[in-house]
Formats: C-alpha cells, structure tokens, sequence
C-alpha cells in the first residue's frame, strides 16, 4: 500500500473529456506522452481545482503549493509545446560536417583567440589593483527602457523547444565509460600514460569515451592532465 | 598657492575628482587651457606621480588619463577599504575577451563558435564585471542578436589604451605551430582501425 499522507493531492480527481480520474495519474500519463497536453483544457483542471479547494483541510496550505506547482509546469510545457521550433544560433552549423580545411581554419583561429588570451590574462594581471582616485557615483535614477524585440525573443527562447542534436551518426555504444576507468587506472599503476597511446586502436567513439573517462578521473582528483601546448600530447599522470 | 593655480594645478585637482579616465581635450576643455599646456601639465604630473617614488601614479589608459594607486600599495588600500580585490578572471573568460577584442563586436553565438563552446554565462559574467557591453544589433542575422564589444573598463583593467595596443592577431601563433596544427587534423582525418569484432 502507498503512503498516500505525503501526497497532499493524491485525492483530487478530475472530470475532463479527455480523461477522468486522480490528477496525479493524469500528470504521469501527460509526462509519458500517453494523453496529448494539446487536448487537456489546463484552465478547466484550475477551475476544479478551486471548487475542490477547502481551508478547512489540515493541509491546505501544502496542497495549494503542489498544485500551483504542477499547474505551472503544465502551463510550461503546454506553451513550449504550441510555440514554433526555435533554432539556436549555435546549432546552425552543426549538421554539417567540417571539412578538413576548415577544420584547420576553425582550429587555427582557436588557437590565435587562445594566445591572446594568454597575453590579456599578463595584462590584466599587471594592471590588477589599481584604484582610481574618484570614488565612483552612483548611477543617476533614469528611466527603464524596454526594448519590445529583445522582449519578444527573450520569450521566445524561454518559450521554444530547442532543436535535438541528431546522434545518427553514432553507433551502438558498447563500452561504458566505468570500463574505460578501469582501463586507465590499470595503465596507470605502471606510471604516466599517454593519451594517443591509451586510445591508438580505438575507434573515434572509444576514443571520446576513454577522453571523457580521463577527465572524470581528474574531476575526482585521481588523475591530472599535463597538455603542454593546445592540441600537444595529452599525458595522464597518477595523482600521488 | 597664488591666486591663479598653475596648469598642473588644475589638471592634477581634475584628475583627482574623475573616477573615469579624462581625455586630452576633456583636460583641456575644463581647465581652460591649450592642449600644450595639457600635454605640459601631464608631463610634470608623470614624474611626481611615478611608481618609484609615489603611491599615486598617473596612468594613460583607456584614451585618457587618470589618478590611480600605485599597485604596490594595493594591501594596503584594500585592508583600508576592507575589501577583497575582484576575484581574478577564468580561462574561458580570457578567451571570449580575447575573442571580442580581436573579432568584435560579435554576437553571442559567433563567440560560441570560435571557442567552440556555449559561452553565454561567461558573456553574462564579463557584462556585470564591466568588462564587456551590448554596442548594437546584427541586423543581418535573424532575431537581430546583440552585438557585444569590450568596454573602457576592459581597457582600463588591461593597462591600455585601444586596441591598437595589442599585438596583431596573425603573430600570435608561430608558423610551426599552425603546421602542427595541420598535420594532426590530417592525422585525425586518417581512416581509424577498425575495432575487432566481439566473439
């Protein structure tokens, strides 16, 4: 038998068209697609909810939460679900493969932003704790100034789907990365490991996860990266 | 002093009031005087406020001068006002700095791009710190994106003065290491050996 006292809602029922029963099961059967959120009058569901709605009950003031709170997530997923497709500006490029040449530019340009990132963080740091002589006024009370189109697509982000990756070009995954750990802590026992030589005959989706497997090392402390130079030999050293 | 403060005088007493840096011709313009007089003035104020010997210092920064604390006294400074110095600036925000200063103005998605990762909350971070500031719209991409370029704090907190101060982008990477670069896509690019099959 369920513990039904930890569920301030487990006896509010709904009566709709397209479904009758306990409002919980309604939410499992809209969150496992089973009914379409399209079909379900969210504004019904509030008027039942406040007919059902009683301050005599010990725990009101819970079951008001829990339903404010599910009520808000279906209005979430019901308004993403209607607004149109909305493709990030990151994702336009990445269906298409780089080809070799622009790989190089992309990894070249990196490479450019990178060292001078190096030279801004000399700068920066030479030119830290310098305090002006003025202190700083603050600011003048103006006027708000909203802008509609940054609104409108500010919405628009909050209230789109955005775009799945398609993963179509990846095969079956047969290897865990709790595998790949073992493989590097074993190889590790005997001293520094070389990247390149860990995943040489592995293929390009081994390779990522033994990749991910040693940065989950290093997170946990257990394994540190020494990468010389941007795209230089990778070296796993044991953490002593 | 006598009745009518010398040019040094005067340029000193504005700088000292202005938290932002003051240009030559704003100099000029408040104390009523050429830009000779100005340039002069400042001259003097470099020696008695040079680092060696002052814990004020005289910086030309941003396309204007300003009266600073020299860094070495900067404990000090700090223990006084009991506040800590701004916590310094991760990787990945040198890299979108580096990324808008060379490239910019830019968009937020054109920076993802070049770093090759989403770097919205970085942007975000750099904004409050004053370091960066939405200038404009593409107007040519849709949704018409900001476009975000640094700001004079940037300038200020690198020592600059415009981006004419930092070292063109092509000479920042040596040749050879472009070539290195080269030859791994081209190894990357080599068919890999195909795994063996499970019994």
């Amino acid at each position: 038998m369920t513990n039904q006292q930890g569920r301030p809602l487990h006896d509010f029922n709904v009566e709709l068209e397209v479904y009758s029963g306990p409002y919980e099961w309604l939410l499992a059967l809209l969150l496992n697609e089973e009914i379409e959120i399209f079909e379900v009058p969210l504004r019904e569901i509030v008027g039942l909810y406040l007919d059902s709605r009683s301050m005599e009950r010990e725990n009101y003031l819970e079951r008001d939460t829990d339903f404010a709170g599910s009520a808000a997530a279906l209005i979430l997923l019901k308004s993403r679900m209607l607004s149109p497709v909305f493709e990030a500006e990151d994702h336009q490029d990445e269906e298409t493969e780089l080809s070799p040449g622009q790989l190089v530019e992309k990894l070249t340009l990196y490479l450019k932003v990178k060292r001078g990132a190096e030279k801004l963080r000399e700068c920066f740091v030479e030119n830290s704790g310098m305090y002006p002589s003025a202190h700083t006024l603050p600011p003048r009370p103006g006027k708000l100034r909203v802008e509609s189109k940054k609104v409108s697509l500010a919405v628009r982000r909050a209230f789109s789907r955005l775009v799945e990756p398609s993963v179509s070009h990846l095969g079956p995954i047969t290897v865990s990365i709790q595998d790949l750990v073992a493989v590097i802590q074993d190889s590790l026992s005997r001293g520094p490991l070389s990247y390149e030589e860990l995943v040489r005959d592995m293929d390009r989706l081994h390779s990522a996860l033994a990749f991910a497997a040693a940065v989950s090392l290093s997170s946990r402390g257990e394994v540190s990266l020494s990468q010389p130079e941007p795209f230089g030999p990778l070296t796993l050293l044991p953490e002593k | 002093m006598s009745e009518s403060p010398s040019a040094t005088a005067l340029v000193e007493a504005i700088l000292l009031v202005s938290e932002r840096p003051v240009s030559l011709e704003g100099l000029a313009s408040a104390a009523d005087l050429s830009r000779a007089e100005v340039r002069d003035a400042l001259g003097k104020l470099g020696e008695k406020y040079s680092r060696e010997r002052s814990g004020i210092v005289l910086r030309n920064v941003a396309g204007g001068y300003q009266l600073a604390t020299n860094r070495a006294c900067a404990g000090a400074v700090e223990r006084f006002r009991k506040e800590a110095r701004p916590a310094p600036l991760s990787g990945a925000a040198y890299e979108v700095l580096s990324c808008v200063l060379y490239l910019g103005p830019m968009t937020r998605g054109a920076i993802s791009a070049a770093r090759g990762v989403n770097s919205d909350a970085v942007v975000r971070s750099l904004i409050e710190r004053d370091l960066l500031a939405e200038v404009g719209t593409d107007r040519e991409s849709p949704g018409s994106p900001a476009l975000l370029d640094v700001t004079e704090g940037f300038f200020i907190a690198a020592g600059t003065n415009s981006r004419d101060d930092f070292p063109p982008l092509e000479t920042l990477v040596k040749p050879e290491e472009l070539d290195r670069v080269r030859e791994r896509v081209e190894q990357s690019r080599r068919p890999s050996p195909v795994p063996e099959e499970e019994s």
